[in-house]
């Protein structure tokens, strides 16, 4: 198809596909945040019992001040109270073989050591979960998954993980209105558990068989788009990268390994 | 240079029938031909037929040949075909690849896949654009547009794989009549300043009496006649074949029985 | 049944551009129906693996694994509240067994849908005693030690055998959905799927017992922490007690998902079902 074409076209791509992203901590490439949560969350495991876990726990509020991140942060901390509430509590009356018990009230034995095992629990849960949310916090997954595709990773994967993040709250509107159409239908969604287990299937069913249809026509939308054309496709923009920066991520790679065989072979295990 | 068909049969896999029965059909350059049909006849197994995509993709029997240009699709790979040949269908929502920020990275979807360098990415892309008259829509959300703004964008995405022939099947069928608008009065632009040769399933055929030069029927797997646009969607048979003709042959009709003169 | 087919070229089919439009699709399932099922309706079962199995079973072992493993990451990584959560993550290695299982299940054909053969009657049978025994020796060796309930019910430990409780539950639940399959579609593949499910349940609890331990000292904030802690509260180990709670739930679970899968594979179209790698294994004979 030929068609006229006037003098001067731009060869690059808009600013506003180009947009890289700004900011201490923030413009720091994908992989290498992604590294560092990596790392942040074996220390939080495997060094010591309390000295990985408020390690871990400084260098990840250090750098959501740094990155301008802390209240996103103290949202998600929120959200994982009921889990940390559970946790302190089962175990620190529950704690089966203890022998500082404070007082017996029944089947539950309330004990520092429970107490102490469940706090330890709870930090280093603590600890990775904000070390996984501050890349999250930090990286939009769009740049992650250029960046990783520039590495190799490949155009299938990428629209695997990008099309699912789109996927997944679209079904969930569609779901919700599928629980609108019923509803206004006569089902019943609150009451008995009996009842909302039944609920399920007419909720589930259209949901799953509507979500399945497109199978075909995405793969012939995707075929008609020459997606599956060998090799490597076209990068569009390139993340911010620097030589320190991929000097960190081997220090990093190494200090992940060496934190493995440091714990085998004792000297984190016996750290506080 | 053309795309043709000749002497197509086709049965999908597992199917004991054949669904295409010896269908012969050119599409010349720079032509618009409309294919219509009543539902089931095969409209839309001519479409994956014709772009390559079947048996590629979905298996089946292909009998006779399809040639785009100077490639048999027997021997083509699904991503070569669509080089030659585009298609676009009827649901927006599906064409969209849904991992596109942006209307202009959901364009550049297709050159990029080509692994085209990026200077070229980016001439298609705004040759698409200007194609379509929808630079005010590059900016925004693909997930966010009307259907007809989605279709468009589609076919944007389509056109900038340079396809020498377009298919279209049914592509206004999900949208509004705004949409419906939109995307016809973008096809009519299309087919008067490009040279692509375009196959349009459609059973607006209103819209094709706009758009096309000559229109085939497809009843029951076989092409039932095939001629300028104005001859065979004024045939009196369109009816038998389950086709409603366009609104001024109605009318005229209506006319004509009521014994009134339009003229 | 093992072709003999180049590893690269047999995984390069496993990833067909349909299969590649299918796991965004089976994660997106996963993660609403678990979420759903998780905060709304808090029973111990966890719905979240409906996708991974169908892809397994359709599309091959690797296929399923990774759509388990990324769904798990997904959910617990990449999407904000109030869907996303912070106890998914680690059970990706769960959800990957899960969907190598899958896979399995499928190239041995267990999925297809065998309705009005009465051929396959022995061969159900067979399957039954089969996933019995392993079902009766895993449960034996679970439930083994009789630290119990006593301190919590005041019942004599030696009265009440707790592995025969809760495999008595599992035998229940097993011998229910076999009936409600049978009944409702007359079809006996559906003991081959409910069995595979049963199997596969097994083996997830194993799996992700010491995660729950190791990881979540026994608390996932899903409505299974209760038997955890009531476990732990008549002496198990942390290990023991989520094991315990895993075989209960489990299993339960992957046969109601498995059954489910079965279910939908026997509703699509045939056509659809046999444009994927493991199409042939599921159309059925009789079609």
């Amino acid at each position: 198809m030929t068609v006229d074409r006037p003098t001067g076209s731009s060869p690059t791509p808009p600013d506003f596909v180009l947009q890289a992203p700004s900011g201490a901590y923030l413009s720091l490439n994908p992989v290498t945040k992604l590294l560092v949560a990596a790392a942040e969350v074996e220390a939080a495991f495997l060094i010591g019992t309390w000295t990985g876990p408020v390690l871990v726990l400084l260098l990840v509020l250090a750098s959501a001040a740094i990155a301008g991140v802390v209240s996103r942060l103290a949202v998600i901390v929120a959200v994982t109270v009921p889990i940390v509430a559970s946790i302190l509590l089962i175990n620190g009356f529950l704690y089966p073989g203890a022998v500082d018990v404070i007082v017996r009230l029944g089947p539950l034995a309330p004990s520092v050591s429970g107490f102490a095992f469940g706090l330890q629990i709870t930090l280093r849960l603590l600890a990775a979960s904000l070390a996984l949310a501050l890349a999250y916090l930090t990286t939009r997954t769009d740049d992650l998954l250029s960046d990783l595709e520039r590495r190799g990773f490949g155009r299938r994967a990428t629209y695997v993980i990008g099309s699912a993040v789109e996927t997944v709250p679209r079904t969930v509107d569609r779901a919700a209105e599928i629980v609108d159409a019923q509803r206004s239908r006569g089902m019943d969604t609150e009451g008995r558990w009996w009842r909302r287990v039944r609920g399920i299937v007419p909720l589930a069913a259209p949901v799953v068989f509507g979500a399945l249809t497109e199978v075909e026509e995405r793969t012939m939308a995707l075929e008609a788009r020459a997606f599956s054309t060998p090799g490597p496709r076209t990068i569009l923009r390139v993340l911010p990268d620097a030589p320190w920066q991929r000097l960190v991520r081997y220090g990093l790679l190494l200090g992940l390994i060496a934190v493995i065989v440091g714990r085998i072979t004792g000297p984190l295990g016996a750290l506080p | 240079m053309s795309l043709r068909l000749e002497g197509v049969s086709y049965r999908y896999a597992g199917s004991a029938a054949d669904v295409l029965s010896g269908i012969d059909l050119v599409v010349e350059p720079g032509e618009v031909v409309g294919l219509v049909g009543a539902n089931e006849a095969g409209k839309t197994t001519v479409c994956l037929v014709a772009a390559g995509l079947a048996p590629a993709t979905i298996g089946g029997r292909l009998e006779g040949t399809v040639r785009i240009d100077d490639l048999d699709t027997a021997a083509a790979r699904p991503y070569e075909s669509a080089q030659h040949c585009g298609s676009l269908f009827q649901n927006p929502a599906t064409q969209l690849s849904g991992t596109a920020a942006t209307v202009w990275e959901e364009i550049a979807f297709g050159p990029r896949n080509l692994a085209l360098p990026l200077a070229e990415v980016v001439v298609r892309v705004d040759e698409a654009v200007r194609l379509l008259a929808i630079a005010d829509l590059v900016q925004r959300d693909p997930a966010r547009l009307s259907g007809g703004q989605a279709q468009l964008v589609a076919l944007a995405g389509v056109l900038a794989l340079r396809p020498a022939y377009l298919i279209l099947d049914e592509p206004t069928s999900q949208l509004d009549p705004q949409g419906t608008r939109l995307v016809g009065d973008a096809l009519g632009a299309l087919a008067a300043h490009a040279h692509a040769g375009v196959l349009i399933v459609e059973h607006k055929t209103d819209l094709l009496a706009g758009l096309a030069s000559r229109v085939a029927v497809i009843e029951a797997g076989r092409l039932v006649t095939d001629g300028p646009a104005a001859t065979t969607l004024g045939d009196e048979r369109l009816p038998a074949w389950g086709v409603q003709p366009p609104s001024s042959v109605r009318l005229a009709r209506a006319a004509a029985a009521a014994g009134v003169s339009l003229v | 049944m093992i072709q003999e087919v180049c590893p690269v070229e047999w995984l390069s089919r496993q990833f067909s551009t349909r299969v590649i439009v299918l796991m965004p699709i089976a994660i997106a399932i996963n993660i609403v129906l678990g979420a759903t099922v998780q905060q709304a309706l808090k029973l111990p079962i966890y719905l979240d693996s409906i996708g991974t199995i169908l892809v397994g079973v359709v599309a091959g072992p690797v296929a399923g694994m990774l759509t388990g493993v990324l769904s798990n990451l997904i959910w617990g990584y990449l999407l904000p509240a109030p869907i996303g959560t912070t106890t998914i993550g680690p059970f990706a290695i769960t959800a990957g067994v899960i969907g190598l299982l899958a896979g399995l299940w499928g190239r041995l054909g267990l999925f297809r849908s065998r309705r009005g053969e009465r051929s396959s009657i022995p061969g159900a049978v067979v399957a039954i005693i089969l996933v019995g025994a392993l079902a009766i020796y895993t449960y034996a060796r679970a439930y083994a030690s009789p630290t119990d309930f006593q301190n919590i019910t005041g019942f004599d430990p030696t009265a009440i055998d707790q592995s025969r409780i809760f495999f008595l539950v599992i035998l229940v639940i097993f011998v229910a959905l076999i009936a409600v399959a049978l009944f409702l579609r007359r079809d006996v593949g559906a003991v081959y799927a409910i069995g595979a499910g049963l199997v596969t349940g097994i083996a997830a609890a194993i799996v992700s017992a010491p995660i729950a331990a190791v990881v979540f000292g026994g608390v996932t904030g899903s409505g299974t922490d209760l038997l955890v802690a009531a476990f732990r509260a008549g002496g198990d180990s942390l290990v023991s007690a989520t094991l315990k709670q895993g075989l209960l739930s489990d299993p339960m679970d992957k046969m109601i998902t498995s059954f489910v899968v079965f279910f939908i594979i026997g509703n699509l179209s045939q056509r659809f079902i046999a444009r994927f790698p493991n199409g042939e294994r599921l159309v059925s004979s009789s079609m």
